[in-house]
């Protein structure tokens, strides 16, 4: 299983170079990321948009610059519309969201027909690199679904299940978080969260432990678990850490970057292609590991 | 102003003791704390509980409890009622959960409140002291309201301004949480940071200021503009004083982070019209209750005395 950031790296280098399409850039983005990948050897980019918005970036990149593939399309849509054509047929490994605003850019990327949508749900797994932790680990969906139905959790489950399998966990710990770990009908997210549980120990989420209701001191500190009577092999130990809606997602996360200094970066899962969204909640120091991370999921989805 | 727990601290052996309620003290790790907090001058502490727990307990952790009141009771209810009308008449400045469901403290206050003419929305006050940060900050409502609507938020939001004018802050700054992001449009707790903003300026919530942010990325990184891990310098930051949650499981989730986070300490109470009631968490250890019996013991000072200066 990974251990840290470094070993991404490390895992990603090995892959060999990928191919990322990067749509639409209609005017100036930040392209630190990028050049950084492309620097270290992991990437050839190809970029669909304008070419004014590019040459600035191309001109820094000095000899590197003919590596960068450019393909002139000003309309965003359009741009975006040839990068998962490209994908699909093959052309490209990986979709880079450009300078599109993320609403509009998932409208056409989780579009079922033209998109690349391939689960019920794409969700996004926030990845940590906790100071002081032993390896990775996982909270989930930080950002697309906003209050997830039971039925949707199940997919949000599996698709971080997979990607905690591409990362080398083999039998991941999931703590499935609410309010109390008392199961509790005036709070649904109990409810789901019990529901999870008992589909894991029936075995349909395949090799994992998922414990839930957890509340988050029970899920991450094994001693205040067993103070409140809550006796499993999650507590304290959790690799994975299921949210019960966005709003616990989304804030948590930046809690952890903001507050804990802890580097995050992120991928989307249940779509058919590994997509960058490139958010902003995400680090600038992460912005690589989150080529790194599509790299290892290319083949993988 | 109060600014962080060890200016709570100073002030608790201060301006200690205060009378105490605790409300069923059957737990090792609580009782450890009444002792200590007697200990330290912070307070004179009242028992009411089941004797021969009590005893036994008090027993274990070598507390002399012999020159302590104690009131003996073993219905849960009854211990809630009589400990939180004691707060409300004035024998007590303070009082504390034990071994007893929150639940049946929070009837207990709801109903002390409504004779007294207040009928308030009971909310828990979850206040973060967090390195590197000039100021008090916290989270609230972290233990009540499950998904409170528009009203019981501003209620919550006022039940947590009038915490921070007795900590010394005159004009607290609110930033309403949300998980409002580019996509997908509005969600509710947006609509009500919309709605509590206006209340804000007919001046409904008291004396406060509510900020754009409703996230913590829009507080360090306003205008969401790309940043670094290496840059983040929340001394530098226009912190909020106080966080209203959207619902109480984001709440639960975000202020127990605490577990996790190395630079973070926490205290939490309900503050009723009356004075605080100290309701530490069924995983809390000794030391983070005694915290709690400090800031206690600090609020009722401020009731008592005034703002702090």
């Amino acid at each position: 299983m990974m251990t840290n950031f470094n070993q991404i790296r490390d895992e990603a280098k090995a892959k060999g170079k990928k191919r990322v399409v990067i749509a639409p850039v209609p005017m100036e983005m930040d392209f630190s990321a990028l050049s950084a990948a492309l620097g270290s050897g992991l990437i050839s980019p190809v970029v669909i948009g304008s070419s004014d918005a590019l040459s600035g970036w191309v001109r820094g990149e000095g000899r590197r610059a003919s590596e960068i593939e450019i393909i002139e399309e000003s309309d965003s849509a359009k741009a975006l519309g040839m990068a998962i054509a490209m994908l699909k047929k093959g052309g490209a490994d990986i979709l880079m969201r450009g300078a599109m605003d993320p609403n509009r850019f998932l409208d056409t990327v989780l579009d079922k027909e033209k998109g690349l949508l391939k689960e019920r749900v794409a969700s996004l797994v926030s990845v940590f690199d906790p100071p002081g932790v032993e390896r990775v680990t996982f909270a989930t969906d930080t950002y697309i679904n906003g209050f997830p139905s039971v039925v949707e959790k199940i997919t949000i489950t599996e698709n971080v299940i997979k990607l905690a399998g591409v990362l080398g966990f083999a039998s991941p710990k999931i703590a499935a978080l609410s309010a109390i770990e008392q199961v509790n009908p005036a709070i649904p997210s109990t409810l789901d969260a019990a529901i999870l549980s008992k589909m894991a120990e029936r075995g349909q989420f395949g090799n994992v432990i998922l414990e839930g209701p957890l509340d988050i001191d029970c899920a991450v500190n094994r001693r205040a678990a067993t103070r409140k009577g809550v006796h499993s092999a999650v507590t304290g130990q959790g690799d994975i850490y299921l949210v019960p809606n966005v709003e616990a997602g989304y804030l948590m996360a930046q809690l952890s970057v903001f507050i804990g200094s802890t580097p995050m970066a992120c991928a989307l899962m249940g779509v058919s292609r590994p997509v960058v969204l490139n958010l902003p909640f995400v680090p600038m120091e992460n912005r690589l590991t989150e080529i790194e991370l599509a790299i290892l999921l290319c083949g993988r989805l | 102003m109060i600014r962080s727990f060890r200016d709570m601290d100073r002030l608790a052996s201060e301006k200690g003791p205060k009378r105490l309620v605790v409300l069923a003290p059957e737990d090792e790790e609580f009782m450890m704390a009444v002792k200590s907090s007697a200990e330290e001058g912070y307070t004179r502490p009242v028992l009411i509980g089941d004797r021969e727990k009590m005893e036994r307990l008090a027993d274990q952790v070598q507390y002399d409890i012999s020159g302590t009141e104690q009131i003996y009771e073993k219905s849960r209810q009854a211990i809630a009622d009589l400990g939180i009308s004691m707060l409300f008449s004035g024998e007590v400045d303070i009082a504390g959960k034990g071994q007893i469901p929150t639940a049946f403290i929070y009837r207990a206050i709801i109903r002390e409140e409504s004779k007294v003419g207040k009928g308030k929305v009971v909310s828990v006050i979850s206040m973060w002291d967090i390195e590197g940060l000039e100021h008090l900050t916290c989270f609230t409502d972290t233990g009540v309201n499950i998904t409170p609507d528009y009203r019981a938020k501003a209620e919550i939001v006022r039940n947590a301004v009038f915490l921070f004018h007795l900590l010394g802050y005159p004009r607290p700054k609110i930033c309403v949480l949300s998980g409002k992001r580019g996509i997908n449009g509005d969600i509710p707790s947006y609509q009500d940071y919309l709605e509590l903003k206006k209340a804000a300026a007919s001046g409904e919530l008291g004396s406060c200021e509510m900020m754009a942010a409703t996230s913590f990325l829009d507080i360090f990184s306003p205008g969401g503009r790309a940043f670094r891990l290496d840059g983040v310098d929340i001394g530098r930051t226009e912190f909020p004083h106080i966080m209203l949650v959207p619902n109480l499981a984001t709440g639960n989730i975000l202020v127990k982070l605490d577990f996790a986070l190395k630079n973070v300490r926490r205290r939490s109470l309900v503050m009723s019209s009356r004075g605080p009631i100290i309701i530490p968490s069924r995983s809390d250890f000794q030391d983070s209750i005694l915290g709690e019996i400090a800031a206690g013991v600090t609020v009722a000072e401020q009731i008592k005395g005034g703002t702090a200066s």
